[in-house]
C-alpha cells in the first residue's frame, strides 16, 4: 500500500499524470478514488475488497473523468484485460495512460464487508484466475499472493444451464429477465459499452421498445450480450450494477465460452491480439455462409 | 389522540381478514433466494412478512407508480382507431409495516402529481390504499431522515402508526382510514400506561440511533444551491458516478417518467409510462442531437438541485426522505449523505459570492 501511495505521489508530483484512479476507503467499503493532489495519495488503498473494475473510468464516455487529464489507473490482472480491450478497440491510446498493476490474490464479492477470502465470500470472477501476475503495466506492485479459493457458484450455474432442455433454458432466462426494469445500469457500468449512441437509445427507428416488456427485455439483453461476444472480460460490473440482481454475467460467460470454443479466443491482456469480431482473416471457417 | 393496543395475534387476524376480503396486503418480505434482501411484496398471511428487519431494497413507490404501466391501448380497424383506456379506480390495498420514510415520500410526491395536472392513476392508487407504518428501528449509518425533517417515528403520510411494545403494538390512528382499519380489529384495547411508556422509550431509542447521522439541512441550502449552479465543486462531484440511475429506481421520491407508444403487433399497440432517470444521457437528449447535460457532472448536479433546491422552492419540500437507498445500491460508491454533508459545509464556508 505504501508502495502504491508513494508511486502515485511521484507520478502526480512529477506531472507524469494529472489524476490517479485507484481505490479509497468510503462510507460503505472501498470505492473508486480520483486523486489529483500529490498530498492526497495517502488515501489510496488496495486489498481484497477492491472488486470494482476501474477500467470503466477510462471509457471515453466518462467526460467528467477525461477532463481531469492524463490518468494513471490501478488495475488487477483481470481489469488489465479491460484496459487492453479499450486499447485494442482504439478507445484509449496506450501512451496516454499509465497502468499501475497490482498482483492480486482474489477479491471479495461484497466490497463492504472485510471478511476472510473463502469459497463463499470470494468473487466468482476469481475462479480459475490466470492473471494474478498482470502482464499489461507500466508499474507493477506487490508480492505474488497465493491462489484464491474458488467460488464454485458460476461453474455450477453454467452446468445447471447445460443440463436444461432448450425449453427449460428459455423459461429460466425469461424468468430472470422479467425483473429487468430497463434502467441500463449494466451498460453504464460496463467498461466495454462505449458506443456513442446505444441501439437501445435509438428512437428512429426504435429498434428496441424502451418499456420493460418480456419481448423488449429479451431483445435488449440479447443484443448487448452478442455485442459483447469476444469483448467481455467477465469482470461482472454489469451484474454488480444490476439493481434487480439478474445474473447478467452468466449470460455473458455463456457467450464467452461459445467464442472460446468457436474461435479459440478469450479476451486477453495483450492489446495487439485482435478479437475475432474485429479482424478479417482469409482462413476463417465461414461455415455459416455455406 | 387515543392510544390503542394490538397484540401480534390481532395484527395477524387483521391481515388474514383483509386478504380474505380480497384486499391486496403488501408487506416487507424476505427474498426467496437471498435472505438478506427484503422487498415489499404481497402477502397471504402475516407470517410471510419480515417486519422490522432492514430497509427494503426498493421503496413503496412502485405500488403507486409502477416501473412500467399501460396508459391506453389502441387497435387499428378498417373503421378507424379503437382506443381503450385503463381504469383509474384501483382495487383496495393495504401496506403493512412500511418504514416512515417511505410513507412520507408518497405525500411529498403527491405535490407534483397533483400540481398542474392531477395524475389520475397515482391518486387512484393513493385513494385505494391504507398505510400501516412501523416505528423504524432498522436504520444504519447511511440513513438521514432527521436531516430532512423526518424521524424514525414520523407519522407523516401514514394512516396508522404502529410502535412495537411488550406483547404487541401501540397503535395510533392518524387518519379516518387508519381508524376504520383499527375498527376491524375486535381485539384492540385501550393502551395501558405501561404500553404508552414502552412506546415512548422505543421512540426515544430509535431517535437516538440516528441522532449522530447527517445534521439537519439548513433552510438556506436551497437558495445556496440555486445561486451556485456554476460552482467548481460540480466538476468533480460525480467522478465515480456511472450514470446508471439505480439511485432513481430505488428512491421513494424520484418520480420522473417517460411516455412511449409501442406497437405490439401490426394492428395493436399500447401507450406506456416507464420510470426514467435524470442520470442517463438520453434523459435530456434533444431531437437535434444536442444534449444540454453533456457529462455526468451536470446530470448529478441536476439530481442534487432538483431534490434540494428546485422542489423545495416550488413545493416547499425537500425531495428526499433520507432513506439512504441510493447510497446502498450505488455500484460506484456515491454516498448521498456524505455528498450533501460536504455541500452543506461548503455552503456555510462560502455563503455567497463564490460562484465562478
Amino acid at each position: 500500500m505504501k508502495e502504491l501511495q508513494e508511486l502515485s505521489r511521484q507520478l502526480l508530483a512529477d506531472d507524469v499524470v494529472k489524476v490517479v484512479i485507484g481505490y479509497e476507503e468510503g462510507p460503505r467499503g472501498v470505492r473508486a478514488a480520483f486523486i489529483t493532489d500529490p498530498a492526497q495519495t495517502g488515501k489510496l488503498v488496495f486489498d481484497k475488497r477492491c472488486v470494482q473494475n476501474l477500467a470503466t473510468y477510462l471509457n471515453p464516455r466518462r467526460k467528467q473523468v477525461a477532463q481531469l487529464g492524463k490518468p494513471a489507473i490501478v488495475v488487477k490482472g483481470c481489469d488489465a484485460r479491460s484496459v487492453a480491450g479499450l486499447i485494442r478497440e482504439k478507445q484509449v491510446e496506450r501512451g496516454n495512460i499509465v497502468v499501475i498493476a497490482m498482483r492480486c490474490g482474489g477479491v471479495l464479492e461484497n466490497s463492504e464487508v472485510d471478511s476472510e477470502l473463502t469459497s463463499e465470500t470470494v468473487s466468482v470472477r476469481c475462479a480459475g484466475c490466470d492473471v494474478r501476475d498482470p502482464k499489461l503495466y507500466d508499474h507493477i506492485l506487490g508480492e505474488l499472493p497465493p491462489e484464491p479459493p474458488v467460488n464454485p457458484r458460476r461453474t455450477e450455474q453454467i452446468a445447471a444451464l447445460e443440463e436444461m432442455t432448450p425449453t427449460e433454458r428459455w423459461s429460466f432466462w425469461n424468468e430472470e429477465l422479467a425483473r429487468c426494469i430497463r434502467c441500463h445500469a449494466c451498460r453504464e457500468a460496463c467498461p466495454m459499452c462505449f458506443c456513442v449512441q446505444c441501439t437501445a437509445d435509438k428512437g428512429q427507428p426504435q429498434w428496441i421498445d424502451p418499456s420493460p416488456t418480456p419481448r423488449a427485455n429479451r431483445a435488449w439483453q440479447t443484443m448487448r450480450v452478442l455485442h459483447q461476444a469476444g469483448r467481455c472480460v467477465d469482470c461482472l460490473e454489469c451484474e454488480r450494477a444490476c439493481p434487480e440482481h439478474i445474473p447478467l454475467g452468466l449470460l455473458a460467460r455463456y457467450v464467452a465460452d461459445a467464442v472460446k470454443k468457436r474461435f479459440d479466443y478469450a479476451a486477453c491482456e495483450d492489446p495487439t491480439v485482435p478479437a475475432p469480431m474485429g479482424v478479417f482473416r482469409t482462413d476463417d471457417d465461414e461455415e455459416f455462409i455455406r | 389522540m387515543t392510544h390503542r393496543f394490538l397484540s401480534h395475534h390481532d395484527l395477524a387476524l387483521l391481515a388474514a381478514d383483509l386478504v380474505a376480503s380480497g384486499t391486496r396486503v403488501i408487506a416487507p418480505v424476505r427474498a426467496a433466494d437471498d435472505l438478506e434482501q427484503i422487498d415489499y411484496l404481497p402477502i397471504q398471511k402475516l407470517e410471510d412478512a419480515a417486519l422490522g428487519v432492514r430497509v427494503t431494497r426498493r421503496s413503496l413507490k412502485e405500488f403507486f407508480l409502477p416501473p412500467s404501466e399501460v396508459l391506453l391501448q389502441y387497435r387499428q380497424t378498417k373503421e378507424g382507431v379503437e382506443i381503450r383506456e385503463v381504469p383509474t379506480v384501483a382495487p383496495p390495498q393495504v401496506i403493512l409495516g412500511a418504514t416512515p420514510c417511505d410513507v412520507a415520500g408518497l405525500e411529498i410526491v403527491d405535490k407534483v402529481m397533483g400540481w398542474d395536472y392531477r395524475d389520475e392513476l397515482w391518486f387512484g392508487r393513493r385513494d385505494a390504499t391504507t398505510i400501516v407504518s412501523f416505528l423504524c428501528s432498522v436504520m444504519d449509518h447511511t440513513c438521514f431522515c432527521t436531516a430532512v425533517g423526518l424521524a424514525p417515528d414520523s407519522s407523516r403520510g401514514t394512516d396508522l402508526l404502529l410502535i412495537p411494545v411488550e406483547g404487541g403494538y401501540l397503535a395510533n390512528a392518524i387518519t379516518p382510514k387508519g381508524k376504520a382499519l383499527l375498527q376491524r380489529c375486535p381485539g384492540a384495547t385501550d393502551a395501558s400506561e405501561a404500553a404508552i411508556a414502552g412506546a415512548e422509550a422505543a421512540q426515544q431509542e430509535a431517535r437516538g440511533k440516528i441522532a449522530n447521522n447527517l445534521a439537519a439541512i439548513p433552510a438556506e441550502f436551497a437558495g445556496w444551491l440555486a445561486s451556485h449552479y456554476d460552482h467548481p465543486v460540480w466538476k468533480t462531484i460525480a467522478l465515480r458516478c456511472h450514470g446508471c440511475g439505480a439511485c432513481a429506481g430505488v428512491c421513494p421520491t424520484c418520480h420522473c417518467f417517460d411516455i412511449v407508444d409501442e406497437h405490439d403487433s401490426s394492428e395493436e399497440g399500447a401507450r406506456r409510462r416507464n420510470w426514467d432517470s435524470c442520470q442517463t444521457s438520453k434523459f435530456t437528449l434533444h431531437a437535434s442531437g444536442h444534449n444540454p447535460r453533456q457529462s455526468q457532472s451536470e446530470r448529478f448536479r441536476q439530481r442534487i438541485e432538483h431534490k434540494f433546491s428546485i422542489y423545495p422552492t416550488r413545493f416547499g419540500e425537500i425531495l428526499c426522505t433520507g432513506c439512504g437507498r441510493c447510497a446502498r445500491v450505488c455500484p460506484g460508491g456515491m454516498d448521498l449523505p456524505e455528498i450533501v454533508g460536504n455541500l452543506v459545509a461548503l455552503s456555510k464556508a462560502e455563503p455567497e459570492g463564490s460562484a465562478q
